[in-house]
């Protein structure tokens, strides 16, 4: 090896190979998507991730169990639930998938997101566990008794109320729908399950699966009760009456109303709400607690208010320390979920970076060429594609539609004020405001392009969601009237079997060829099988 | 004092050992190959033989 070429391997060695030489595709196995090796990212960024997203995320998931409630519940929650036991031990390859080709700060507030993800899904399922009846010979214990069950799409925060003395646990958030960016496999035999009973293979895959759940006898028997929700459209109203069916216990059902801009749908959904507070409290015997609504409601704006300046970075620098799929989940599962001590844990590492970022005026993605605009619901199976994009072609998701739908804080001056807010906040639930909740926030999308500064638009196409499927051509219309780059992401939410990741790639692929006419940073990531992959 | 140097010595040595067992283990994937290989296949298949309720079974009760 001649003198120049010892010197440049020895300079990959220690900083890493630059962007347009790292061939990330070569190190993936052919078909499954595991790694012939972990990349090098350099001494340093190597060593962090080995040392403080691996080994510390590893032996965090083992201490987060030891803290639960009954730690040993989990070998028997991993025994009996499929969706636990096929999907949760390889989180780590989620993280993979997510951070790579990530560098420096990037890389690091990215991972504490990830972190904060997995804390909270612990908690969920390990409560589920420590209450659930089929695990402790039909026993309703004091965790049983202290449960409340909740659809996913209802907003935690409508328990505050009770929250220092009831823990609540969306019956699907971990069953179903964090399953689905760790292990795409897992929710196949629950889309499968309903159809076998006779339900079309046609209606969103999600409200499938969620049925499904049931119809594979794999729900924890955990709480006394259910509040339910018609959120996102009327397949899920479906599923809710199948939930009925098949959970049998007492439940409310809190509609959100389709179209929310009118006064007069805000006040029925109000009383919505104190009607789920009635239903808890006659479950319960516990009265309805103010000081603990406003304590839990201030530390959600609090949560709130760290996203806006967040956001403003994102916005007007290129020192936004946080990658596209990073961004995306976190802020859903937290905005969606509601108050938990972890996500506070987390904003302050991140808040810590990206202050460090500004202040040094570190360009996070430093080979952004397109800052990208992500807008309406996105491939659960492949969330991280924005890690992909931005690897093979330098496309910055920047921020995107999930993030951007609970843009509020709650006043706590009075009740009247707070049941308002609340009321909005509900309304502007997943997928309602921007995606089914009718033309005008549908397309908010201009204001936020702007507002980001983004040039170009990645917009999902749920294939069977009619709702956003009937506004596919107005949206075509719009980005040609506006000279807007803009490629369509076609997916089916959980199922990767009707557009596999390879098809999503190849479409942007051929996008930035033939429309963008621009040529890959990276080759090797244009083609490659991963269709077993987790 | 040598005495206890030398255990100490075999302490650090044998945590050193451990820490690049544990790198080797992080920079080949071997974690992912066999949750991959091994243990998904062998969850799955004890998932396949549970035994389940028929769910569709019981009544539907609207009260």
């Amino acid at each position: 090896m001649d003198k120049a070429k010892m010197k440049k391997a020895l300079k990959d060695f220690w900083y890493g190979k630059p962007h347009g030489e790292r061939r990330l595709g070569d190190l993936l196995e052919d078909k499954t998507g595991l790694y012939k090796h972990r990349e090098w990212r350099g001494v340093k960024d190597t060593m962090y991730y080995f040392n403080n997203i691996w080994l510390y995320n590893y032996g965090m998931m083992v201490a987060d169990i030891l803290k639960s409630e009954e730690p040993l519940a989990f070998f028997k929650g991993v025994w009996r639930y499929r969706w636990v036991g096929q999907t949760y031990l390889p989180v780590l390859h989620w993280f993979d998938r997510g951070l790579q080709g990530l560098r420096g700060e990037a890389l690091r507030a990215s991972a504490w997101h990830y972190r904060g993800m997995v804390s909270v899904t612990i908690q969920q399922f390990q409560r589920m566990f420590a209450a659930d009846t089929r695990l402790h010979g039909g026993k309703q214990n004091d965790y049983y008794n202290h449960t409340i069950a909740h659809k996913e799409t209802v907003w935690g925060g409508v328990f505050y109320p009770w929250a220092d003395k009831y823990k609540h646990v969306p019956l699907e958030m971990i069953p179903y729908f964090v399953t689905c960016h760790v292990n795409s496999h897992t929710v196949l035999n629950y889309i499968d399950a309903v159809q076998s009973i006779g339900l079309p293979g046609d209606p969103c895959p999600m409200c499938q699966a969620e049925a499904g759940i049931f119809v594979q006898d794999d729900v924890p028997d955990y709480s006394p009760m259910f509040i339910t929700s018609n959120e996102a459209c009327d397949a899920s109203v479906a599923s809710t009456a199948l939930q009925d069916w098949f959970f049998d216990k007492p439940l409310y059902a809190m509609p959100q109303p389709m179209q929310f801009d009118d006064p007069l749908v805000k006040k029925h959904c109000a009383k919505e709400i104190e009607g789920a507070w009635k239903f808890v409290e006659e479950m319960t015997g516990v009265p309805f607690n103010w000081d603990q609504l406003v304590k839990n409601l201030e530390a959600q704006n609090e949560l709130q208010r760290f996203e806006w300046e967040k956001w403003d970075v994102a916005a007007n620098t290129d020192y936004y320390p946080i990658n596209g799929v990073a961004q995306a989940l976190y802020r859903i599962y937290q905005s969606q979920y509601g108050e938990n001590f972890i996500w506070h844990e987390v904003d302050a590492r991140v808040r810590k970076i990206m202050e460090r970022c500004v202040k040094n005026k570190t360009v996070s993605f430093p080979e952004t060429r397109h800052r990208v605009i992500a807008w309406s619901c996105a491939p659960l199976y492949f969330s991280n594609w924005c890690t992909w994009a931005y690897n093979c072609w330098g496309l910055n998701v920047v921020i995107n539609m999930d993030s951007l739908m609970f843009d509020m804080t709650i006043r706590t001056d009075s009740y009247e004020n707070t049941l308002e807010d609340m009321a909005q906040y509900h309304m502007w639930a997943p997928m309602r405001r921007m995606a089914v909740g009718g033309m005008h926030h549908f397309f908010e999308l201009w204001k936020y392009m702007e507002q980001f500064n983004c040039d170009m638009v990645a917009m999902y196409d749920q294939l069977q969601c009619k709702g956003a499927q009937g506004m596919h051509g107005v949206f075509e219309d719009e980005f040609r009237k506006r000279n807007i780059h803009a490629f369509w992401i076609p997916h089916a939410l959980p199922d990767s079997r009707t557009v596999s990741r390879a098809e999503i790639r190849r479409i942007i692929n051929d996008y930035m060829t033939t429309v963008m006419h621009e040529e890959p940073l990276d080759p090797s990531l244009l083609e490659y099988d991963d269709s077993m992959s987790w | 004092m040598r005495k206890l140097f030398k255990i100490l010595g075999k302490i650090a040595g044998i945590l050193a050992g451990l820490y690049a067992l544990l790198f080797a283990v992080f920079y080949f994937d071997l974690d992912g190959k066999l949750l991959y290989y091994v243990v998904e296949p062998f969850l799955c298949k004890h998932y396949d033989k549970m035994e389940r309720q028929d769910v569709t079974k019981r009544a539907y009760k609207v009260d």
